[in-house]
């Protein structure tokens, strides 16, 4: 491991942040042309070299314990790293670097890329912060951190529809932000304690006699994590923002930024709280995936159509956990591998809106067609990642989803299997329309002069579908990610026992 | 010390139907700021000791530990309040500013008429 690795990961893109400005400034007085997007993409190159060394020595069987300032834990702030943590890490900076590269030529004509590259470092470094750190208020503000840069991404272009869904988002997410505040503040009150395993350990106290102050801040916790993840009763501002944002930033959003909050839904059931959610998550899943795929069919907006299908397909991941709340191994698992290859394929879909988008400059079903002759890289890529989303070998959704299906019926709930089932082939009529209104067809007069996509969008979209094939062939790749992270979600007295030594869980959280 | 609860947990409960009930872009904003200064009383309350000292351990106090945290008031509370205060003034400036934009691009501030990503 690189020394300093966990608070490197989180600095690199904060100050690589902060110095965007400068060089964007740089770089229109000397014409240096894309010098800021490049600077950026090597932020995140080093933040990915970074974070490689450290999750491979979590593989290793290593548990990353990084105390900031030398203070020791409770004390202190200290940022944890299990395998769940490695894995959310190296999928934000993977996807990271790869919207970085995208946004190169997709944001070649924007004015301002020193503001753009710095809102887009602070939020990857926002997401960095809340799945590495080990301290709950901590993790409140690199949420905000990342909340507040993707409001101002969503309505960076100032135009009428991005200000529209910045600001739903603003007003819903500070909503979720403020019920996490509130939570924090009420389990400080009863704990005394703000380190993760140290409330963990502390609530065992508690076991089968829970204060009711205790639940209110269990339930006001599991409702702002589902108003970051948008589960169905609190997902309005998902299709808003994401259609009125840039492409770019709605795939970042759709990507990295779901692993946030997958991350904690993952941990919630064990860590701090360790209270059964179980039912709550599965509930809340099957709901998203019906509700988003049955609003995914009836929209016309290319953007918004995949907006619905990122609730549809968040609602699997979160039924994966819920039912791995059940014992059901392969659920989590599943469910933890689904977040893997939804982000894969679900930026992928988005570049390719992208692409569809710059070159043709519409995102309207009705206004588009027959781009497959005039765009045929972006037309293979986007069939690529149609399959992957609907389930279909060889895939790698087909892999997850089928993961989830085991899991249903290993629990002895076939319906739940026949609901997951049903809503995948729903997807997939989706993304034939889709498919077919965008790329078959009559070509309208209008799209005669559009030409394929430029290079580095092409480069990022080739290697995300690469990773679809990739893990859709060889489903152990996904497996040795997400097999670590789910013993290690589960495994809430290794987590307290690395952090505090042997004695601290039996003797109550007290320091012996 | 009840008193500061009560009044905290209705300072949220105010700010909550501010940003639900009332139908100005301005109006919700407050409702936002009003509601998390409910919670940054709350968290305040909790840290406060009746006739405590100030948490900065100088002096003779040095001696005495175990008298000084029987008699202090809880640091922790105060610097994640501070924290969450600059947090909250970010967001404000954030919102206020895009309430600007929405006035200037719709020509309204009320949340009924900014429709246009739902057409």
């Amino acid at each position: 491991m690189i020394p300093h690795s966990p608070i490197l990961a989180i600095v690199l893109p904060l100050l690589g942040g902060f110095l965007s400005p400068v060089i964007g400034i740089l770089e229109r007085k000397h014409g240096w042309r894309r010098a800021t997007g490049i600077f950026a993409l090597i932020v995140m190159g080093v933040v990915c070299v970074v974070v490689g060394s450290m999750v491979t020595d979590v593989w290793a069987g290593q548990f990353i314990i990084y105390e900031l300032g030398g203070w020791s834990p409770p004390w202190g702030i200290n940022l944890a790293v299990d395998a769940l943590g490695a894995q959310m890490a190296l999928m934000i900076a993977g996807l990271g670097i790869l919207v970085v590269l995208y946004s190169l030529s997709y944001m070649r004509d924007e004015t301002g890329l020193g503001q753009f590259y710095a809102l887009l470092l602070i939020v990857i470094a926002g997401m960095m912060g809340t799945v590495l750190t080990g301290d709950m208020f901590n993790f409140y503000v690199f949420l905000e951190i990342m909340s507040v840069g993707s409001y101002a991404l969503v309505a960076f272009r100032r135009t009428p529809e991005g200000i529209e869904g910045g600001i739903k988002y603003l007003f819903i997410g500070s909503i979720g932000t403020t019920s996490i505040l509130i939570s924090i503040a009420m389990l400080y009150g009863l704990v005394g304690s703000l380190n993760i395993a140290d409330i963990g350990a502390k609530l065992t106290l508690y076991s089968g006699n829970v204060p009711p102050a205790l639940t209110l801040a269990f339930a006001l916790f599991v409702t702002g994590v589902m108003v970051k993840v948008a589960m169905v009763p609190f997902h309005t501002w998902l299709p808003d923002a994401l259609t009125g944002a840039p492409t770019v930033v709605s795939a970042l959003l759709a990507g990295p930024a779901a692993v946030v909050g997958i991350y904690w839904v993952a941990r919630l059931p064990y860590l701090p709280f360790g209270m059964p959610v179980g039912v709550i998550l599965v509930s809340l899943g099957l709901l998203s995936m019906v509700v988003g795929v049955l609003m995914a069919l009836v929209q016309r907006d290319f953007k918004r159509m995949l907006a619905y299908h990122v609730i549809s397909q968040k609602g699997y991941m979160v039924l994966g956990i819920g039912l791995g709340t059940f014992g059901s191994v392969l659920g989590a698992q599943g469910g933890l591998f689904h977040l893997l290859n939804h982000s894969t394929y679900k930026c992928l879909l988005f570049m390719c809106a992208g692409a569809v988008l710059l070159q043709a400059n519409s995102q309207k079903f009705d206004e588009l067609g027959g781009l497959g002759k005039k765009m045929p890289v972006t037309a293979a890529m986007f069939l690529v990642g149609s399959l992957a989303i609907s389930g279909i070998p060889p895939m790698n959704g087909f892999v997850s989803k089928y993961c989830i299906y085991l899991s249903g019926l290993e629990l002895g709930q076939g319906w739940i299997t026949a609901i997951a089932v049903v809503v995948s082939a729903l997807t997939l009529a989706s993304f034939l329309k889709a498919f077919s209104s965008v790329f078959l067809g009559q070509l309208p007069g209008r799209l005669e002069g559009v030409r394929e996509a430029p290079r580095p969008m092409l480069i990022s979209m080739a290697i995300m579908a690469a990773v679809c094939v990739a893990i859709g062939l060889l489903p152990a790749i996904g497996f040795n990610i997400v097999g670590p992270a789910q013993a290690a979600a589960e495994n809430s007295v290794g987590y307290i026992t690395h952090v505090f030594g042997e004695n601290y869980l039996a003797a109550g959280g007290m320091m012996p | 010390m009840e008193l500061n609860y009560a009044v905290a947990m209705m300072l949220v409960a105010l700010g909550l139907y501010c940003v639900i009930a009332k139908r100005n872009l301005i109006k919700m904003i407050m409702g936002l700021s009003v509601l998390t200064d409910g919670i940054h009383l709350f968290l305040i309350s909790l840290g406060y000791r009746a006739g405590g000292t100030a948490p900065i351990v100088a002096g003779e106090m040095i001696s005495d530990l175990q008298g000084f945290a029987s008699r202090a008031v809880d640091p922790i509370p105060q610097a994640l309040v501070l924290t969450s205060i600059v947090i909250n003034v970010c967001i404000l400036a954030l919102a206020l500013s895009l309430a600007v934009h929405i006035y200037r691009n719709y020509g309204t501030l009320k949340p009924s008429e900014i429709r246009r990503l739902r057409e």
